[in-house]
């Protein structure tokens, strides 16, 4: 594929710390190689500004493969770019024209709040993830990995929830902030497992209980989480998660 | 804001001190609760539309089979006034978890995004009926107070119910009256733009519904998705359809 | 700063025949009693697979644990990104497994520059690992029937991998993750995200305690504890370009090298033959196409020099698919570090393609027409999307286009078979040690040790040192505590102090060109002696020249990175250093002037069957040798022959 040179104007969301007010700066940015990812083009801008005597962008990202699910940015309105299944780290530059115009927001949700520039805090998923998701079993007490059978089929549904990396593209996205198709993907993976269902009852009604206390927003089932989810995790889940709660809230013995 | 969910959630707050009835308040209370209780309160109100539009279509088989319809409910007395506060409550709880989630909503988000654009392609409405809920929804009890004050009261202004009266110039024959209610222009404006609106409303909301009510297979995922709107358009169709005859049997 | 006293380093492992070792002692090992657990208090840090593990099960056992790590969440640590899966001598496949040949494929596969007894009992509680990975919920792959399902991984000729789809790092770091998140919603381990730890608190010669800065804040804080944990995983990035994670440093394991930790083996350094060739130099990081695929994919070149004719148009008496020619047993199979020199070899002959002409083919054209795209794409789905998104080719139209790329560091922290290193109640797991991988690790063997490690080592071991040393309370305000602090200020002072012209950035590019080219895939003595003086030169500018803008009192990234480049830029030279004294070939280390006639390394078990651990004693001073002699008493070491 061959490369092209871009010229493109940024718009970038400035803010100095938590308590800054932020505003978007604009930057001309030129000689950008269709080969670059989005990132790579922040470092570029990021050298520039460097070099100009002006704070660099602050941006999270790590493993810039697409799996660890630290870099976020909402670009031009949607979640990690343009593209379906793609975290910012693998969106190319090649999606982008000559001159474009290119606005970068950080995730927006009170549960998300800005810590500076583009970086949130999402330290609200981990303690979603320590209210409930998990199998309590210490090491030492397995049984054979084999005395536990999961049809292929099955298992296959588990790992299609699994594969969610937490990066919080479905709350960014979502119209009302809501943190659904996150929680829904781990309530979902343990629940379709034998090895979660012990506890599966208070899993899910504690997870949704710290779900509220984090302050994300309802579900209305719109399904822009699983349009902007880099792991295409589907609102299929939403749904096994509302049986769960369902059944939990009926049958759950506390 | 806060002073309004503050106050939505003052229900809750008085119910869960009625004993047995804290753990059901609790699972009510979560946002998956909520929602719960608006696709059941949704789904009732769908029931009560389907049995309306059934009980409507026999206006097409005339005056006296209609009357006679309409008459044998009245009769069930206590029964019907029971089965009007159900509905009623229905309405309140379905429209007092509207606000209070989206009120709920909005803090969640916080600052908004300076550009939002969806990942979901193009649709009829901009970010499909999804997104419209709310104003659908505004629309709809705009037009079902209209409806009470025109249908049930019989006070609509600008409607001339002279054909329905009986003999004490009592409003009575109501095959007479939708007709009347119907063929008034401004009334049949309103009821259109009801109707379009409630079929918008359905077609997100009965899926939507199901949805949060854990429905949601594979297998099934695409007939459902198309029985459910099919559903919404044939309730909006059968109402929108004696709107048509009204105006056109003048 | 610790001091080492003898040349000879002691291991510590056990008397005994080779099977009984780790059981013998775990006997002898002394013991915390449950109530007393609840007095100590260990600190993890990093929350990889290694730390993840390690901190949950300790907070089980009862301890209190202080997790750290400098990403948003743990669940971010590299380990995720690991793609293949992880070896198991569960033998599930009945095509021969079994304990002692996983044991003997790992240390051959490392080039006989491991620990046997370490490498043992890492096939030992292999199966161990995979029950308990099952039992938190793991999806592993399955068969129809419900039964776990394992794929084969080069340099190994049973099926003993176990995987979850191309994410098994992902999944495996999950269930960990979540194993600690459990403990510290019962408040069992204290979680302390985005801090970074900047210095190794030493109290009368012991371990105690860690400066790590809060990221978020720019704020220092001084963390004390009976023992530290070190999981920070490699020190692949000195290279600037590899396929690890943009945060992943050598600062934890560097500091505690400065206080006297002994690093071990820092040449040792692997490259993966299939990655994403580099497009150009905004290049910020490089791909991993997980080497599952040289299952199914073929490697090959044009027989041409030169040829840029399309893959498609290329006849297949024009192509040399190299490594089934040159290793006609293990073919595409063949172990890492000879399949990247294969395709360097091949490259540097120039008949590699691509516009750079640094590259090779891997082709699943063959493997396409015999099992259909669909058993291809639910094998493979994941990463052939992944290498369509950052190419915008189609692999399953053409061939990818791959090259090899620094990947792993078998080298680190030297450690005891306790896993501890030389400054006592510092332990050190997964890939920051040095211990279980010698000088090449397999595919799926990384996964293995750093939950080895975690779940199933530590947890004993880290019981001796807590039940036999004097572990008085110390405070903050403890004078090593003070003094750590204040070195770590001071660096930070010093870095913005210098208000130079160039970039943080530039400088780590700079010495990670320097780093692949003179101590890359080939080294020699020249080159090496070249980047070493290069090195120190850089240093010097570093220290003049570098441009931190912003202050140290705020969320600042590029103070972050000037930090762990300016470890890199001390490290580095070590790595040069180590790879200069250690004149043979073996495993990931291959010296030019060491190889037979045929171009294959050639090792030397006379002179260097040992493990090299230096010892810093200053930036500007030579750093002193400290050798532990490799002793094989099961297997006798043979020339790695895959042939």
């Amino acid at each position: 594929m061959s490369n092209h040179l871009l010229n493109l104007n940024l718009r970038v969301w400035r803010q100095s710390g938590p308590n800054d007010g932020g505003s978007f700066k604009t930057y001309q940015l030129s000689g950008v190689s269709t080969h670059m990812s989005f990132l790579e083009m922040l470092d570029v801008l990021n050298e520039q500004l460097i070099a100009q005597g002006e704070e660099p962008v602050a941006f999270d990202h790590d493993c810039r493969e697409g799996i660890c699910g630290m870099c976020s940015l909402m670009i031009n309105g949607q979640a990690h770019g343009p593209d379906n299944a793609t975290t910012t780290c693998q969106l190319h530059m090649r999606r982008f024209n000559d001159g474009d115009t290119v606005t970068i927001e950080p995730w927006r949700a009170s549960a998300f709040p800005v810590l500076r520039d583009l970086v949130v805090d999402r330290s609200a998923f981990d303690r979603i993830i320590a209210a409930g998701g998990f199998v309590s079993v210490n090491t030492g007490n397995a049984p054979d990995g084999n005395s536990i059978l999961v049809p292929g089929v099955r298992q296959e549904v588990a790992m299609d929830a699994a594969a969610c990396i937490g990066c919080g593209a479905c709350v960014a996205a979502c119209k009302n902030a809501s943190a659904m198709l996150f929680v829904s993907a781990k309530v979902s993976q343990l629940a379709v497992l034998p090895q979660g269902h012990p506890e599966r009852n208070a899993r899910v009604l504690n997870m949704v209980a710290q779900m509220d206390k984090e302050g994300f927003g309802s579900c209305t089932n719109t399904s822009e989480c699983e349009a902007a989810c880099p792991a295409e995790v589907s609102v299929s889940h939403i749904a096994r998660l509302n049986r769960e709660y369902l059944r939990a809230s009926i049958l759950a013995e506390n | 804001m806060d002073a309004l969910l503050r106050t939505l959630s003052l229900p809750a707050q008085i119910l869960s001190r009625v004993p047995g009835l804290g753990p059901l308040v609790k699972v009510c209370s979560t946002t998956v609760g909520q929602k719960i209780l608006m696709a059941i309160s949704g789904l009732s109100l769908c029931g009560f539309l389907v049995a309306h539009l059934a009980g409507n279509l026999k206006l097409y088989a005339g005056e006296q089979s209609f009357n006679d319809y309409a008459h044998a409910l009245h009769s069930l007395g206590p029964l019907l006034a029971a089965a009007e506060i159900g509905l009623f409550a229905m309405f309140a709880l379905h429209i007092g978890l509207a606000v209070s989630t989206g009120a709920l909503n909005k803090v969640a988000r916080g600052k908004d995004y300076f550009i939002k654009e969806t990942k979901q392609g193009v649709s009829i409405l901009p970010g499909g009926a999804s997104s419209w809920m709310m104003v659908t929804g505004l629309i709809v009890l705009f037009f079902l107070v209209c409806h009470i004050i025109d249908m049930k009261l019989k006070v609509g202004p600008g409607v001339d119910y002279t054909p329905a009266l009986n003999a004490e110039k009592i409003a009575d024959n109501e095959y007479q009256a939708v007709k009347a209610v119907l063929s008034t222009p401004s009334r049949a404006f309103i009821y259109m733009i009801g109707l379009v609106a409630l079929g918008i409303h359905l077609s997100h909301g009965i899926r939507s519904a199901l949805q949060t009510l854990g429905i949601n297979h594979k297998r099934w995922n695409f007939i459902l998705h198309w029985l459910c709107i099919a559903l919404a358009w044939t309730l909006a169709a059968g109402f929108i359809s004696l709107v048509i005859w009204a105006i056109g049997g003048k | 700063m610790v001091r080492v006293a003898s040349d000879t380093l002691n291991s510590r492992v056990p008397d005994g025949p080779l099977q009984q070792k780790w059981d013998k002692h775990r006997f002898d090992l002394k013991l915390v009693n449950p109530a007393n657990k609840r007095k100590f208090t260990v600190i993890v840090v990093g929350t990889g697979l290694a730390g993840g593990s390690a901190a949950a099960s300790m907070a089980e056992l009862g301890y209190n644990v202080k997790a750290f790590c400098f990403q948003d969440s743990p669940r971010r640590a590299h380990s995720i990104a690991a793609q293949g899966g992880i070896n198991a001598a569960k033998n599930y496949q009945n095509d021969g497994d079994s304990v002692w040949r996983l044991f003997y494929d790992t240390l051959k596969g490392g080039d006989y520059r491991a620990r046997e007894a370490n490498v043992h009992r890492l096939a030992q509680v292999s199966t161990s690992i995979i029950d308990q990975c099952v039992s938190q919920g793991v999806p592993f792959a399955r068969e129809y029937g419900g039964t776990l399902a394992n794929r084969s991984f080069g340099g190994a000729q049973v099926s003993r991998t176990f995987y979850c789809r191309g994410q098994t790092g992902q999944q495996l770091l999950l269930g960990a993750y979540q194993a600690m998140m459990r403990q510290v919603g019962t408040g069992k381990v204290k979680l302390f995200a985005r801090r970074e730890m900047l210095e190794l608190i030493v109290v009368d010669g012991l371990a105690r305690g860690v400066v790590v800065r809060n990221l978020t804040t720019g704020q220092l804080e001084t963390h004390t504890a009976d023992a530290v944990v070190l999981c920070t995983g490699g020190y692949g990035n000195v290279y600037y370009l590899s396929t690890m994670a943009k945060g992943c440093n050598v600062t934890a394991a560097w500091r505690c090298a400065r206080k006297g930790a002994l690093f071990a083996n820092p040449c040792y350094t692997q490259i993966h033959p299939t990655c994403i060739p580099v497009s150009g130099d905004y290049q910020s990081k490089l791909t991993l196409m997980s080497e599952s695929l040289r299952n199914d994919g073929r490697v090959w070149v044009p027989l041409a020099k030169g040829d840029k004719r399309s893959p498609d148009q290329i006849p297949d008496a024009e192509r040399d698919y190299y490594l089934e020619r040159r290793y006609p047993s293990f073919g595409n199979l063949a172990p890492r570090d000879i399949s990247s020199r294969a395709a360097k070899e091949r490259c540097d002959a120039g008949n590699g393609v691509g516009d750079s002409g640094l590259a090779v083919f891997l082709d699943f054209r063959d493997a396409i027409k015999r099992d259909g795209e669909d058993v291809i794409r639910k094998k493979y789905g994941n990463l052939f999307h992944m290498y369509n998104k950052i190419t915008a080719e189609d692999p399953y139209k053409q061939p990818m286009r791959i090259f090899p790329a620094v990947h792993y560091t078998m080298g680190g922290l030297w450690v005891d078979y306790n896993l501890m290193s030389n400054v006592p109640g510092l332990y050190v797991l997964g890939e920051a040690n040095f211990s279980d991988h010698g000088a090449n690790r397999l595919g799926a063997s990384a996964l293995m040790q750093g939950l080895s490690d975690g779940y199933f080592v530590l947890p004993y071991t880290i019981g001796d040192h807590l039940a036999t040393s004097k572990l008085d309370k110390i405070r903050d305000d403890h004078p090593a505590c003070m003094q750590a602090m204040q070195e770590a200020q001071n660096r930070i002072n010093k870095l913005i102090a210098v208000q130079g012209k160039r970039s943080v950035d530039s400088f780590h590019r700079e010495l990670g060109l320097l780093l692949w080219d003179k101590c890359g895939m080939a080294r020699s003595r020249k080159g090496l002696t070249e980047a070493i003086d290069r090195i120190r030169g850089l240093r010097d500018e570093y220290w003049r020249d570098v441009r931190v803008l912003g202050s140290g009192t705020t969320l600042n990234q590029s103070l972050e990175k000037a930090g762990r480049v300016a470890d890199f830029m001390e490290f580095a030279e070590l790595l040069a250093t180590d790879a200069l004294h250690r004149e043979e070939s073996c495993g990931g280390h291959f010296r030019e002037e060491y190889q037979t006639e045929e171009g294959e390394a050639a090792r030397n078990d006379a002179d260097f069957s040992y493990v090299g651990a230096w010892e810093y004693r200053g930036t500007e001073q030579e750093p002193v040798l400290h050798k532990e002699p490799l002793v094989f008493e099961n297997v006798k070491p043979s020339t790695r022959s895959y042939k």
